[in-house]
Formats: C-alpha cells, structure tokens, sequence
C-alpha cells in the first residue's frame, strides 16, 4: 500500500468526514490546537528563559524544570492529538503541504534539542542548578528550543495560508 | 459615522491595502500575535494555578506575580499592536464581528481581574501572602483561566464567522 493510498484511506474514513461535515468541528479542534500551543510554548519559554540566565520563579532550575515540564508535555500531547485530528480531515492536502512537511521536522529538531540537553547538561545540574548565568550548554539549548519553538509556531500559521484544501 | 462605514473607508486607505497585499505581513503579524498569547498564557497559568493554590504553593504569591505580571502587560501591548494591524487589514473580518466584540470584552473583564486581584499584591511584602486575604482570590484565578481559554476560541472563530 503505497502512503497516497494510506493518505486516501485517511481521507475517506468516517471520522475524516464526520469532521468535514460539521462545519463547528474544525474550528473547535483548531481552538483546542491554539490552546495546546499556547501552554506548550508559554510553559517550555519560562524554562528556556531560565536556561538564558533570566530568573523565573524558583531558584533552582532543576525545580522548575521539574515543575513546569508536566503541563508542556500535557500541553504538547493535546497539541499532536489535536493536530491529528486537523490532518485526518484533509490528509493528502496536509501530506503535501511543504510548511507542514517543515513543522514536523523543525518539531522533531526541538525534541532531539531538548533530548540531547537531558542525557548531557541537565544530568549535571546539580552542579549549575543554582548558578547565574548558567553554563554555555544550557544557554545554548535554551536559545535553541526558543528559536525552534518560535519557528513552529511561525511555520505553522503559514499552513493555514498555503493549504490546497480549505473547505 | 456608523462603525460599517468606518470599516468600509478603513479598507479603502492604502495601508490596509499595503498589509493586505504584502503577502507576508498578515501571517508574521499572526504568529507574533500567537507568540504573544503564549507568553500571556504561560504567565498567566503559573500565576493563577499559584493563586488558586494547587501550584508552587511553598512560593509566596507576591514573589510569583512580581515576576511574572510585567509580562502579561508587555504581551498585552504587543497583542493589541498586532491585533491592530490585523484590523486596519481586514476591517470587516472584525469590525461588524460579534465573536471579535465578544472577544474584545472578555479580554477586558480578565485584565480587569489580573489589575483587582494581582497587581495589589505587588505592594505586599515578599515573604507575606497576600492572596488568601481574599475568598475571591481562588474562584477568579480558576475564572481566568478559563476566560483565557475561551478569549483563544474567539480568536479562532473570528476566522469563521
């Protein structure tokens, strides 16, 4: 089965067209999806802030990190949900759309960021948890994860302007 | 002059015309726009959840709305600068809308709270905790949070209606 079928069969499942025929659906979904985001980077920022070197509201890293990383990965599996949900409704228009293909690649560099940043710098921390400004590794994956975040979120408006299929 | 007319000759003046016809200004204005909300979001949540009690709760709250209230206010001035732009663009699209009005209120009522419940906090001394001075404080921070969520459906739906 090639991936235009799989795109197809997508596209011609019941929920696919369950979602095209209310035409209430795709706005809540895509509210729900903004929402998501919001929380993602609105979260993710005040720890890659303090990454920066700019205080946030605790005075170790390792606390926040601990603290506000709950609600960004909560926030980030309402955001693929959701944005599952935004693809199943017009799969092959999404699979072609080349801001789309980019999102998910720039996603996929944030999270070997933010992975590389945990099996290195942040197994350290104890060492740096309360010291400002904290060491070039953490104010490069802070920078990093901005950078990437403020991409995505960039990115992703644009699919709404370069979309084939808007019904 | 009727608020129709007014978007009508708005639509008209070139630089509507100019935003409207540069392609990428609407969507980069957009994503600041969202950029902003995020901002006012993440702030909002860690200040509210900390308010209503159920987050870093051995931080007193002044400590936490001082740091995180300056950056409501300056995500609010970019959001109602881009926003701006966004209607000299497209008055119609906002202008005779009324999720946009809707949207308009809401943001003023969550503003008016964050000024009655957070800013006097402020003035409190850092160790004190001012917030459960109040029986109100808890309901309206959970209030809040909702008003934001709803605040960003609206902003959705004007797309749609």
């Amino acid at each position: 089965m090639s991936l235009q079928t799989v795109l197809q069969s997508i596209q011609n499942s019941g929920l696919s067209l369950w979602i095209r025929q209310n035409p209430a659906i795709f706005p809540i979904i895509e509210s729900l999806h903004v929402v998501a985001i919001t929380l993602v980077f609105g979260t993710i920022m005040i720890v890659d802030l303090r990454l920066l070197g700019f205080a946030s509201h605790r005075r170790g890293a390792n606390k926040l990190i601990a603290e506000l990383l709950p609600f960004t990965w909560g926030a980030f599996i309402l955001a693929v949900a959701t944005g599952c949900l935004l693809f199943t409704a017009n799969a092959p228009a999404y699979a072609n759309n080349t801001q789309f293909r980019l999102k998910l690649l720039v996603i996929l560099a944030a999270g070997i960021n933010m992975a590389v940043f945990h099996v290195t710098t942040h197994r350290r921390i104890a060492a740096w948890d309360t010291v400002m400004p904290p060491p070039t590794a953490a104010r490069v994956a802070g920078v990093t994860s901005l950078l990437l975040w403020v991409a995505v979120i960039y990115i992703g408006r644009w699919i709404g302007f370069t979309l084939d299929i808007l019904f | 002059m009727s608020i129709q007319t007014f978007g009508q000759w708005l639509y008209t003046t070139p630089v509507a015309a100019t935003i409207r016809e540069t392609v990428w200004i609407i969507p980069t204005v957009q994503a600041v726009h969202i950029l902003s909300i995020a901002v006012l979001v993440g702030s909002a949540l860690v200040s509210n959840l900390r308010l209503a009690g159920v987050f870093a709760a051995d931080e007193a709250s002044p400590a936490i709305i001082r740091r995180y209230l300056p950056r409501m206010w300056s995500a609010l001035g970019i959001l109602l600068l881009t926003g701006l732009v966004l209607i000299v663009a497209e008055p119609g699209r906002t202008l005779n809308n009324a999720v946009f009005w809707t949207k308009m209120a809401l943001v003023l009522i969550a503003f008016v709270l964050t000024l009655v419940f957070q800013k006097p906090l402020l003035q409190s001394p850092p160790a004190g905790n001012g917030s459960d001075k109040s029986a109100m404080t808890k309901p309206v921070a959970w209030l809040s949070l909702v008003l934001w969520t709803v605040v960003i459906f609206c902003g959705r739906f004007i797309a749609y209606t």
